[in-house]
């Protein structure tokens, strides 16, 4: 048995000593408290306070009843009407026939449900901007089938499918709901009691509301059958995926006269990757929303120059470095490609600040698997081997109620950490936002001033109890990044997994996301990463790229699409953008038609405008500068809140494909398998055998072995792709 | 006919509610409300008003705990409504600090409980809440964790740090 004395933060002291403690685990505490004096003085004082606060709080005045909240004024049957002469609400008086009522609207809603369900079968499949469908249950139809036939019954049309997306209103989530129940004829019966059930208790606060009456039952009713619905579809993972991805179309090439300025946000979210990568290890072609060619391109390390040393005027060390290059692009030798690269500076895990985490646990039913909870645990270990003794760790678990499994415990006690995480068990629903709350709470309280201070999620994604509504998880986070703490998410396990909403909450919650699907790929994240993961050198990373039309004719960002950023946003520190981790390398392609190529495709001309003139491309005052672009960066140090801006210009010598930079070889080659994923209609002339080859010529810099590996998956996805 | 008996049975129940349960509730609301104490008494006589919709079997052992719930149902409602909802906005330092210690001030008894009383008043809105549930409305964790929604060992997390937030506090002041 450990005899560490309890900490006076254990939450168990104030517990105990109120009285709140059940039988058994009392009698364990008083056997904890018989060895620790420290804690039994503790106990003490806090009855003490207690004490006072009880006294102090009963003889708080109460308020006086207001003129007209007399009781012969709540109860009707005596005609009523306040003090003051004010008519009560209408609604006092229908309740006179409570039963009456309920079993009216019982039946109203029992109505609604069933001419509802019936009206959204007979709804044909909208084409919604939001929502995606996995091909899993389109298989005959979709050219990209995936490699693997599966048994499915006559499935409904729509597949099984969940939105997510930043932008989704309650409407949106209705339909949502729809679209995934619609067709599952099963559901019916169960809906409909369901349904009734909720809207009674609803029945008696909507009374006086008659217009919005539909509205709520509405909800009641799609909210029960959401609920059915995960339920039974969670039942049958090997038929169905619920697996939900945010639909993404690729960025189109711009005209330069149009469009001189080109805004977006750094990422260094891993994500995608190794999310590709365990469905090509499975044999099967990932969806195409799964594939976001940004990440990928990020999920390998380059070689490029780490800042200097010394520090800019105020004192401060500049962040990063830049390193740009250009050359012709392989799939498109006619155009040109335009390679960013920011490196971040390195900081030693011996000269990093004292770290405060709070690890926060997905223990519920869905994670009982054997690539999920035990993975977890396993991560977390591998984490706290890479902590230093002066660094503490808070274990917060969320599963139907969240708990607090350890309170914030310092790294000189690893083996008790180490054991807290052992004996966690799965179970439970998924109440994500009870647990976000806690660990926040906690991370706040045991805040260290110029530390990392950082919540590390780890979860399916699979909320689904309390807060589940994309907006109110979005704000909730925003709201918690507000705090100061940052946030690393990390996604597990595969069938239902939520790469849409891990998303959004490591964007909006000024966090990392990356995707265990091994141990090798925990080690990677947390080991050999593990000071990019847990020290953020810059926050809010914005780029503003402006392309010279002397020279570039259109340019088309390869990825980034949902990064994008209005030209405004570029110098407006209110608006959030990613962050930067020590040591973290970030790469942007551009893919440039320069002038004198036959023109892509931009779209439809623009008309003149009838208010302005238009100078026409001739007399645009130009500088007559010979550089193709100038990059600028904007950033904040991850405690501030003004940015600072750098400025780089590239000049293009016209370099070819074959003379440029192993990592610029090896960067295109990612980028182009990217896109042949994803069968853009950008990828030109671009095969997988291209893409090895093109990646070959990388190889020699290949320290953690991830690019040999890179090239094993292309081979895979060779033999999985139909012809 | 059976909703006579129905009625009066109601009736007789949420008199009684209203005598015993009337004030604190208000104080409840009010609290919730920052002070408003027009827009708190509106709150709980729209709960008293639902209370009559409900059989009186069915609430009856765990009446204020289904007073204290639905009223603050009603006051998020209110709030969400008026764009207000910053009920549970946590204070700006969430750090364990200690108020300046007076200096040779001598606390008798009751100045000892305004200063408690203020101390309590400049704990975080969500802090305050639950301190106030438990030890002036007397609810135990488990019917606070019902009351606000919040998992037990939040509640149980947020008591213990509010106290011994209060007892530095507290400790400071008297040196």
């Amino acid at each position: 048995m450990n005899h560490s004395p309890i900490s006076p933060d254990d939450p168990r002291l104030t517990a105990y000593a109120l009285g709140e403690m059940e039988s058994e685990e009392r009698n364990q505490f008083e056997q904890l408290l018989q060895r620790d004096a420290g804690a039994r003085a503790a106990v003490e004082e806090i009855r003490a306070t207690v004490h006072a606060l009880d006294t102090a709080l009963q003889a708080e005045p109460l308020p006086a009843p207001a003129p007209g909240l007399a009781e012969a004024a709540i109860i009707p049957g005596n005609n009523p009407r306040r003090r003051d002469g004010a008519p009560v609400p209408k609604s006092t008086k229908l309740l006179r026939f409570p039963s009456l009522y309920f079993y009216i609207s019982g039946l109203a809603a029992a109505c609604f449900a069933v001419f509802f369900v019936y009206w959204q079968q007979n709804r044909p499949a909208h084409e919604q901007s939001k929502y995606i469908e996995v091909p899993l249950a389109q298989a005959p139809a979709d050219k990209k089938a995936t490699g693997v036939a599966m048994n499915l019954p006559a499935a409904p049309p729509e597949g099984v499918t969940v939105a997510a997306d930043a932008a989704t209103t309650r409407d949106g989530e209705k339909e949502t709901d729809e679209s995934r129940v619609g067709g599952q004829l099963a559901n019916q019966k169960t809906a409909a009691p369901a349904a009734v059930a909720r809207t009674q208790t609803l029945a008696g606060a909507r009374v006086a509301e008659a217009p919005a009456k539909l509205k709520d039952f509405a909800d009641a009713d799609t909210a029960a059958r959401r609920r059915i619905a995960e339920g039974s579809v969670g039942a049958a993972p090997k038929q169905f995926s619920t697996e939900a991805y945010a639909r993404l179309d690729e960025n189109p090439f711009l005209a330069v006269a149009q469009n001189p300025l080109s805004t977006f946000s750094v990422d260094v979210d891993t994500a995608s990757y190794a999310n590709v990568r365990r469905f090509l290890n499975q044999g099967q072609l990932p969806p195409r929303d799964a594939v976001r060619v940004e990440e990928l391109v990020n999920y390998f390390p380059y070689h490029y120059a780490p800042p200097a040393e010394e520090a800019r005027a105020d004192g401060a060390p500049v962040p990063f470095a830049a390193s740009l290059e250009a050359a012709s692009a392989p799939w498109a030798p006619e155009h040109r490609l335009v390679r960013i690269g920011l490196k971040g500076r390195e900081v030693s895990d011996a000269a990093r600040p004292a770290a405060n985490l709070v690890f926060l646990l997905d223990v519920s039913g869905s994670m009982d698997e054997p690539n999920k909870l035990p993975l977890v645990k396993q991560s977390m270990k591998l984490l706290l081997g890479k902590l230093r003794p002066d660094d503490h760790v808070a274990i917060v678990v969320y599963a139907g109620a969240s708990g607090l499994a350890l309170p914030s415990t310092s790294v000189r006690e690893q083996a008790k950490i180490a054991a807290a995480i052992d004996e966690l068990t799965p179970g439970g629903s998924t109440n994500g936002a009870m647990g976000i709350q806690l660990a926040y709470d906690i991370a706040k309280a045991n805040f260290v001033t110029g530390g990392v201070n950082r919540v590390i999620l780890a979860t399916d994604g699979d909320f689904n109890v309390g807060v589940t509504g994309e907006g109110e998880l979005t704000r909730l986070i925003e709201d918690k990044a507000r705090s100061g703490v940052f946030l690393t998410v990390l996604g597990f396990g595969m069938g239902n997994y939520k790469d849409a909403t891990l998303q959004q909450l490591a964007d909006k919650g000024n966090g990392n996301y990356a995707y265990i699907d091994t141990a090798a790929e925990a080690r990677k994240a947390l080991v050999e990463q593990a000071g990019g993961t847990l020290v953020t050198i810059a926050k809010d990373v914005k780029i503003q790229v402006e392309f010279n039309p002397a020279r570039v004719q259109a340019y088309r960002l390869i990825g980034y699409e949902k990064r994008l950023l209005r030209s405004e946003d570029f110098n407006n520190d209110k608006v959030d953008a990613g962050e930067i981790g020590a040591g973290h390398t970030v790469t942007a392609l551009y893919e440039i038609v320069p002038v004198g190529a036959p023109a892509p495709d931009t779209g439809g001309p623009v008309d003149p405008l009838k208010y302005q003139k238009t100078a026409d491309r001739a007399s645009v005052d130009r500088t007559g500068s010979d550089e193709l672009l100038t990059l600028k960066v904007r950033y904040k140090e991850p405690a501030g809140n003004v940015s600072s801006k750098l400025e780089f210009p590239l000049r293009d010598e016209g370099r070819a494909f074959a003379d440029a930079s192993a990592d610029f070889k090896f960067a295109a080659a990612v980028a182009s398998f990217g896109m042949i994923l994803r069968d853009s209609p950008h990828k030109g002339s671009a095969t997988f055998a291209d893409v090895t080859d093109w990646a070959r010529a990388g190889l020699d810099q290949d320290a953690g072995g991830y690019r040999a590996e890179f090239i094993g998956l292309v081979k895979t996805a060779r033999a999985a792709m139909p012809n | 006919m059976n909703t006579d008996n129905q009625s009066h049975e109601s009736q007789a129940f949420v008199q009684a509610a209203v005598a015993r349960h009337q004030a604190p509730l208000l104080r409840y609301a009010t609290r919730l409300f920052h002070g408003d104490a027009d827009r708190a008494r509106d709150v709980v006589q729209d709960t008293f008003v639902k209370l009559l919709g409900q059989p009186p079997a069915q609430i009856d052992g765990h009446l204020a705990e289904w007073l204290y719930t639905v009223c603050r149902h009603r006051t998020l409602d209110v709030l969400r409504k008026e764009g207000r909802l910053k009920l549970f906005e946590e204070g700006q330092a969430e750090r364990l600090t200690t108020a300046e210690p007076r200096p040779g001030a001598e606390l008798e008894h009751s100045e000892a409980r305004a200063a408690m009383l203020q101390l309590i008043t400049r704990l975080p809105s969500n802090q305050q809440e639950v301190i106030r549930l438990k030890f002036q409305s007397g609810f135990s964790y488990k019917e606070i964790s019902r009351i606000t929604s919040l998992s037990v060992s939040n509640v149980g997390f947020l008591i213990h740090t509010a106290v011994s937030r209060l007892r530095k506090e507290m400790a400071a002041q008297a040196e």
